[in-house]
């Protein structure tokens, strides 16, 4: 088990067109059967130190390397990526894009084939790796009717199919609903289990680093620390101020001032009855009235939705009878599976889908009277990746769209943007290309072309999906101070701590119908319910749920602590 | 997805080995190439009408029902205008200016059609190891394929981002012509960029699976020709020597007719 693997040794990397080095001297080496997650915020090098080790880096990219990679006695530099792919495969992040076939079988064919693997031999690995990752029911469906989870789950098969001794997987999860990330997180488990098998993952999710041998936290493109999953998670310190999230229940302990921090809930069940820890329940009771009278207050309804039903041509039911109001002043999120109707309902909200039967009345107008470009001015709506809107080259042009087709006059414009821009925290970029700022750059100029038309009602799909931890708390925040200045927040997620510290209330989605809504301490209260729609409350508030309150971060639970000050 | 253009229900047409497919492609197009006047080109019509019911490809014909209808009405325009006759029809038209510009378009119409049906019909993989079988290199097959691919891809993104700037305020049913084509501009760029983005993952998934390591490769589908197929063949064989022993004799061309 000690012999490496892959051993990365002074691994320089830069670009072309680029100043700054993405990765600036790494040494790594990974050992046989091992299973390292690397963590890090974005831009810090992650997927370029993924595609260093199957030779995408030097041969792919263009740019300048320094150092060596070597796996299995193969420097990266004398072996095309082809090559590279008989020992090292490689799953992507984006399952669309990746997959080229028509036909499940053919995809898993497609690495073997090349390598002029017989037919007989071919047939006997679709076979088997279909099995392994559970989709031999779909073997003769075209990829393109599977959902996303079970397209990352075929993406992986195609990969093993090639039998390789190392697996990298640059974010495999990031774009899947939670079903389908703990689907493909089941089959990661049982390959790090595999002795044969070396696996590299980069991943976001941090309670999925608890299966991890060893962790590797990169920032800036240097390996910050490297060391046993225990102890980098016991790193809250580290972990933070890299922009790493660490997880809830540790992060709890540490605070109270233990030294030996739990990781996963039982171990926190455990330590917080040794510790003689109990929650006073004054204390809590005073969080929960003060919350109630919080939402008490929104009582003007904005958005009134009545019997809803949509029908998609043909006759998918997307929606069945959904009734729901919001009202001005409320920050809810809407979480459910991809698939239960959260963005057909949302869609509603501004006009760009019609009720199949029912009403949906915004100011007390039915939509279908509004329309598109008038219910734009009341109701905003941020799709989920700004790559989808973002046209102009400058930002000032793009945020300033939606206002001049409204037919603001220019000094209005001037002044919708530079509001805009300061709320979402880009001023004085406005002269900027879009295109060559960050992800979580470009989200917020998705925002703010949002927010320069000064809608009432901000509807944001997967505001925080693509973004590392602090930039998600970045983004939230600044959308939290919007819902302080009076916008009505309604937003689609699937990051069940960002519902957990944001959204005011919750509406839980199942199935074209609404199977659970009120305040979100009440929603996660309900861990049964939530099971049932596949969806998780974070470890922390499960922890939370077991001790028979509902604590929504690691901070009320402190503030609730007997002996604790106010 | 509805975005695909591979029908997957197994007709008839379907079910026939692609190298016939391709093979009636291509005689089709010698077939519909052979005669000037539309009433000779009628038996060849029939038999891509009826590729296209069996097959259902008029799903897809339907969905490109208006570049079909733009491209019929500027044929039956400019065939007019650049030919003329000696039997006058009415203002500047001649029968024979009128027959000609009718056999253009069916031309037109009839060689998209017969394209439709075989993609309609075939399996991107099937296409191109048909395409290899019959002595196409790998590569040019995998790039034609990887085109087709495409399509679907971009049509889905091409929804959501109209749906994203239609929210924004983007009205794309009012103004004139040179106003509506600006309006595009907002949606062509996120689909380029978007496209652009999603290629470079393919290509990279392309080679971290292995494309082009070996010089030989082996390929998963195999065909086998079924008697179904050796009848169509032989059919579309016999029926286009007919057409061109016809051709040579003369048969089929519109008489009086002048073109520019």
């Amino acid at each position: 088990m000690t012999e490496s693997v892959v051993s990365v040794n002074k691994l320089q990397y830069r670009y072309r067109g680029q100043k700054g080095y993405a990765l600036d001297g790494i040494d790594l080496d990974i050992a046989s059967g091992e299973f390292l997650m690397l963590m890090g915020p974005s831009e810090a090098g992650k997927s370029t130190l993924a595609a260093t080790i199957n030779g995408l880096i030097p041969h792919f990219h263009v740019g300048k390397m320094a150092g060596d990679v070597i796996v299995m006695e193969r420097n990266t530099r004398d072996f095309t990526v082809a090559k590279m792919a008989e020992i090292v495969g490689m799953v992507f992040q984006d399952f669309e894009a990746q997959l080229f076939s028509t036909n499940v079988e053919l995809e898993v064919a497609f690495g073997p084939e090349n390598f002029a693997v017989d037919r007989e031999e071919i047939k006997r690995r679709i076979d088997e790796n279909l099995n392994y990752v559970g989709l031999e029911a779909s073997r003769n469906r075209p990829p393109s009717t599977l959902s996303g989870g079970q397209k990352q789950k075929l993406a992986i098969a195609s990969v093993l199919a090639l039998k390789p001794k190392v697996l990298v997987m640059d974010e495999p999860t990031t774009d899947l609903d939670p079903i389908s990330k703990s689907g493909v997180f089941e089959i990661t488990h049982r390959l790090c289990k595999r002795e044969d098998l070396t696996l590299m993952m980069v991943e976001h999710e941090t309670e999925e680093a608890l299966y991890a041998d060893r962790i590797a936290l990169i920032k800036d493109g240097n390996l910050i620390k490297v060391g046993p999953t225990r102890e980098i998670l016991s790193d809250v310190e580290t972990l933070e101020s890299i922009g790493v999230m660490p997880l809830g229940i540790p992060k709890f302990f540490k605070s109270v001032g233990h030294k030996d921090l739990p990781l996963t809930i039982e171990e926190g069940l455990e330590t917080f009855s040794d510790a003689g820890l109990e929650i006073s329940e004054d204390k809590y009771q005073q969080i929960i009235s003060d919350e109630n009278a919080d939402i008490a207050k929104n009582t003007e309804p904005l958005i009134k939705v009545e019997n809803l039903t949509h029908v998609y041509k043909g006759d998918v039911h997307a929606l069945n009878g959904v009734t729901m109001q919001i009202n001005k002043g409320d920050m809810v999120a809407i979480i459910g599976q991809n698939g239960s109707g959260k963005t057909t309902l949302a869609k509603h909200f501004n006009g760009l889908l019609m009720p199949t039967e029912g009403d949906v009345e915004v100011n007390g107008l039915p939509t279908s009277e509004q329309g598109v470009f008038k219910l734009g001015q009341t109701v905003g709506y941020v799709f989920q990746n700004p790559d989808h809107q973002i046209f102009s080259e400058k930002v000032f042009d793009e945020v300033a769209f939606s206002p001049r087709l409204r037919g603001f006059s220019e000094e209005e414009v001037e002044i919708c943007v530079a509001e805009a821009l300061e709320a979402v925290g880009l001023t004085g970029q406005d002269q900027e290309d879009p295109f060559t700022l960050t992800k979580s750059g470009r989200q917020r100029v998705a925002v703010a072309s949002i927010l320069a038309s000064n809608p009432d009602v901000l509807i944001l799909d997967e505001p925080t999906t693509g973004l590392d931890y602090s930039e998600q708390r970045s983004m939230m925040n600044m959308v939290r101070k919007l819902n302080e200045n009076g916008s009505t927040i309604i937003f689609i997620t699937h990051h069940m701590w960002v519902v957990a510290e944001y959204a005011k209330r919750s509406f839980v989605m199942k199935d074209g119908n609404i199977i659970l809504e009120g305040s979100t301490r009440e929603i996660f209260a309900q861990n049964e319910v939530l099971l049932d729609a596949f969806l998780r409350p974070p470890h922390f508030v499960e922890l939370s749920n077991q001790l028979g309150y509902t604590f929504l971060t690691p901070e009320e639970m402190l503030s609730c602590l007997k002996g604790a000050q106010d | 997805m509805d975005s695909e253009i591979y029908i997957d229900n197994n007709s008839f047409v379907h079910r026939l080995d692609p190298r016939v497919k391709i093979t009636i492609f291509l005689l089709t197009f010698v077939a519909i190439l052979l005669f000037q006047d539309p009433l000779w080109m009628l038996p060849i019509t029939v038999l891509v009408v009826i590729q296209i019911i069996i097959s259902q490809a008029y799903i897809n014909l339907g969905r490109i029902r208006y570049v079909l209808i733009v491209l019929t009405i500027s044929s039956m325009v400019l065939w007019n205008l650049f030919s003329t006759g000696e039997t006058q029809l009415f203002w500047r038209l001649s029968v024979e200016s009128m027959q000609f510009a009718i056999a253009r378009t069916l031309l037109m119409v009839l060689m998209i059609s017969a394209g439709m049906v075989l993609i309609t019909s075939t399996r991107n993989e099937e296409l191109v190891n048909g395409m290899i079988e019959l002595g196409m290199p790998y590569r040019v097959g995998f790039a034609i394929s990887t085109a087709l691919r495409l399509v679907p891809t971009i049509a889905s993104s091409a929804v959501t981002i109209s749906q994203a700037q239609r929210s924004r305020g983007l009205d794309l049913d009012s103004g004139n012509l040179f106003e509506r084509i600006k309006k595009f501009l907002p949606l062509l760029v996120p689909v380029f960029i978007s496209t652009i983005r999603s290629t470079n993952i393919f290509g990279m998934a392309l080679e971290s699976k292995g494309f082009g390591a070996r010089e030989k490769r082996t390929y998963y589908l195999v065909f086998h020709m079924e008697k179904a197929d050796y009848v169509v063949l032989v059919f579309y064989i016999i029926f286009v020597a007919v057409s061109v022993y016809f051709a040579l004799m003369g048969f089929g061309k519109i008489d009086g007719l002048i073109r520019f």
